[in-house]
């Protein structure tokens, strides 16, 4: 990134609004995203977390705002391009391709890298061949890196949860992201495996490097590696800073345990 | 299976296990090389085999190969891609009309007109691909149900071009082999067959070539999750109508080489609804998404029907072939050719040459697998199996 220093937002989104109709998920939603940090995103259900994540993968057309992502105006951008601009996602309920192995899944995480043409892929060209022998190497390493390598021939759709959880990370991570957002990646597991995934995430990032875009509902993982976190409800932010500020806020409190009568 | 997601995620630790249970064959290796080419070696014996039958059961083969080509077509939309299509028979018919129409009114050679036909096919299968960007499931079946329906009409209605319900006869003068083949025209089926043979061939290759690339994994990804394969960077809508026009040219290549077979088309002779349905039925029954498939269900389409009516006579058979169908389809709904890989992986699995475990064996032969910590080299990737 030319000119760009590690304290200019790598996420900029300004003044989002999403309306379903006369519902509205988001209202003049505001937050920056920097390189490299974990930022958590709160809020108690509805609130509107997931319909961001769609926005920023370009699912939902925002109503009014912006996002930009690393300088660049992310709402020019078709959904199959953001994956090559260096956004990746997980999601909320797995997102697998249940009859592929779990190494196919992870390689076809780098499905925004060149090389997929049909063309070079009936003819099986060399110079698309030495670029999916590289890419599968790579693959391999992610998913020895992440365990899966027991499974690595198996089809995704058979596995435990939580091993498809990793799966998915693996695939996020084919993408080599700059951001990565992940949609609840803690939801359904158990709570030794919620403080192993904590861990994994903050090994990874400061392996890879990429920004975490965090929505959870598991107050222990946001707060205990979030470096920064941004509370919402009904659609707008009520809160944003540090885990501990978040915390005490009066009004992140209310909107999780009501306000006194 | 549980103990997997038990194990702590943190520390990275490569281990020596074996691949997978059973024997492990290489992508690649010398046995993997040799078991290849034994088996080209017997499809090409049987083909020589073949070819000393009779004029007439090399004519029935020769069907079964025109049909699996046509078949392994739909394969790549509806197996692959996951798209259904009850229109391949339109494909088929407009490859079969564009060789008749071309050699009977404007006097081409039959072999060029089957690049013409290719083409045609690919143009239309991308005009037909272009609904499946907004319609899903059954509904783009129905759109696709349509065109099949439209196909035999509109061959009817351009009565002057393609001879209309009168149907359009390829005099044999016209289909005589090449000279050089030294094969007379009397004799031309045993051309047709040689033809048929090498052009399954071929696009079986093709087929698998593009499968097991990245093209091919992009297919299969938005036929399992379709969002999900966006999210990664795929561009589903390219993937969906490349490959319907990839289909179609396939299936079209199928129809003009049934042109050839038959020298007498007619819209509601081969070209109807119900040859759609005979290659999904073949699809299903062979395996979706194999690549051996398309050839299973062309036998089982072809002979089955003979087969229940020499057990069952008149009427009676064609009940015993549905029955037949209902018993194959509960039984095995992966169809033959995806029963028999099921079978197949308990014995041998086949894994490329790439696997880390097979890497570290290849660096330290014999060794105790390497202490936790390390981190696994890149695996050697010269040796990619990738077939030319």
């Amino acid at each position: 990134m030319p000119g760009a220093d590690a304290h200019d937002p790598l996420l900029e989104v300004r003044g989002v609004a999403v309306r379903f109709g006369g519902v509205t998920a988001l209202r003049d939603l505001s937050f920056d995203v920097r390189p490299g940090e974990i930022c958590g995103l709160i809020g108690p259900n509805g609130a509107g977390k997931t319909t961001l994540f769609n926005c920023i993968t370009r699912i939902y057309e925002p109503a009014e705002g912006s996002i930009r992502f690393a300088g660049r105006d992310l709402l020019a951008v078709p959904a199959h391009r953001i994956a090559g601009l260096g956004i990746a996602r997980t999601f909320q309920n797995l997102a697998l391709f249940g009859s592929m192995t779990v190494l196919d899944n992870v390689l076809t995480g780098a499905a925004a890298q060149p090389g997929t043409g049909i063309v070079p892929g009936l003819l099986a060209w060399p110079g698309a061949t030495r670029r999916t022998a590289a890419l599968r190497a790579r693959a391999w390493e992610l998913v020895e890196q992440l365990e899966l390598l027991d499974v690595a021939l198996l089809p995704a759709a058979g596995l435990p949860f939580g091993t498809r959880k990793r799966v998915e990370l693996a695939r996020a991570l084919m993408a080599e992201p700059s951001l990565l957002l992940l949609d609840e990646p803690a939801g359904g597991l158990t709570h030794a495996e919620v403080d192993e995934l904590g861990g994994l995430l903050v090994a990874l990032r400061d392996r890879f490097g990429f920004a975490a875009l965090l929505v959870e509902h598991h107050m222990g993982l946001v707060m205990g590696i979030s470096d920064r976190v941004v509370a919402m409800d009904f659609g707008r932010r009520i809160a944003a800073g540090s885990p501990d500020e978040v915390r005490r806020d009066p009004a992140v409190v209310a909107a999780y345990l009501g306000r006194a009568a | 299976m549980t103990a997997v997601a038990d194990r702590p995620t943190t520390t990275p630790a490569p281990r020596g296990r074996p691949v997978a249970p059973g024997r492990v064959l290489v992508r690649g290796s010398a046995a993997h090389r040799g078991l290849q080419v034994a088996g080209l070696l017997l499809v090409v014996a049987l083909l020589v085999w073949a070819s000393t039958w009779p004029l007439f059961r090399m004519g029935q083969l020769t069907n079964v190969f025109v049909l699996a080509i046509a078949i392994a077509g739909l394969n790549l939309v509806t197996g692959y891609t996951g798209l259904l299509s009850i229109g391949h028979s339109a494909f088929f018919g407009l490859g079969a009309y564009t060789t008749g129409v071309l050699v009977v009114q404007y006097g081409f050679d039959a072999m060029l007109t089957v690049p013409v036909a290719i083409g045609f096919c690919f143009v239309a299968g991308l005009l037909v691909g272009l609904p499946s960007l907004r319609i899903h499931g059954l509904y783009l079946a129905l759109v696709t149900l349509a065109v099949g329906v439209a196909f035999p009409e509109l061959v009817r209605r351009f009565d002057d071009l393609t001879g209309g319900a009168a149907g359009l006869v390829i005099r044999a003068r016209l289909l005589t082999p090449p000279e050089w083949t030294g094969i007379s025209r009397a004799q031309r089926g045993i051309w047709l067959f040689w033809v048929s043979a090498i052009a399954l061939v071929l696009v079986l290759l093709l087929v698998r070539n593009l499968t097991r690339s990245r093209a091919g994994l992009a297919m299969r990804a938005v036929r399992d999750h379709e969002l999900a394969a966006a999210a990664q960077g795929v561009h589903v809508a390219r993937v969906k109508i490349l490959t319907f026009g990839l289909s179609a040219a396939i299936t079209g290549l199928a129809g003009a080489l049934f042109a050839m077979y038959v020298g007498a088309l007619a819209p509601d002779g081969s070209f109807t609804l119900l040859k759609s349905i005979e290659l999904v039925t073949g699809l299903v029954l062979g395996g979706a998404a194999t690549l051996l498939g398309p050839v299973v269900g062309a036998v089982a389409v072809v002979f089955l029907p003979y087969l229940t009516s020499l057990v069952a006579p008149g009427p009676v058979s064609g009940i015993a072939f549905g029955v037949l169908l209902i018993a194959l389809v509960f039984l095995m709904p992966e169809g033959v050719v995806g029963r028999a890989q099921i079978a197949l992986r308990r014995v041998v699995t086949v894994v490329d040459a790439d696997h880390p475990a097979l890497a570290r064996t290849a660096r330290d032969p014999g060794g105790p697998p390497e202490p936790d910590g390390q981190q696994p080299g890149p695996p050697p990737s010269t040796d990619e199996d990738q077939p030319r």
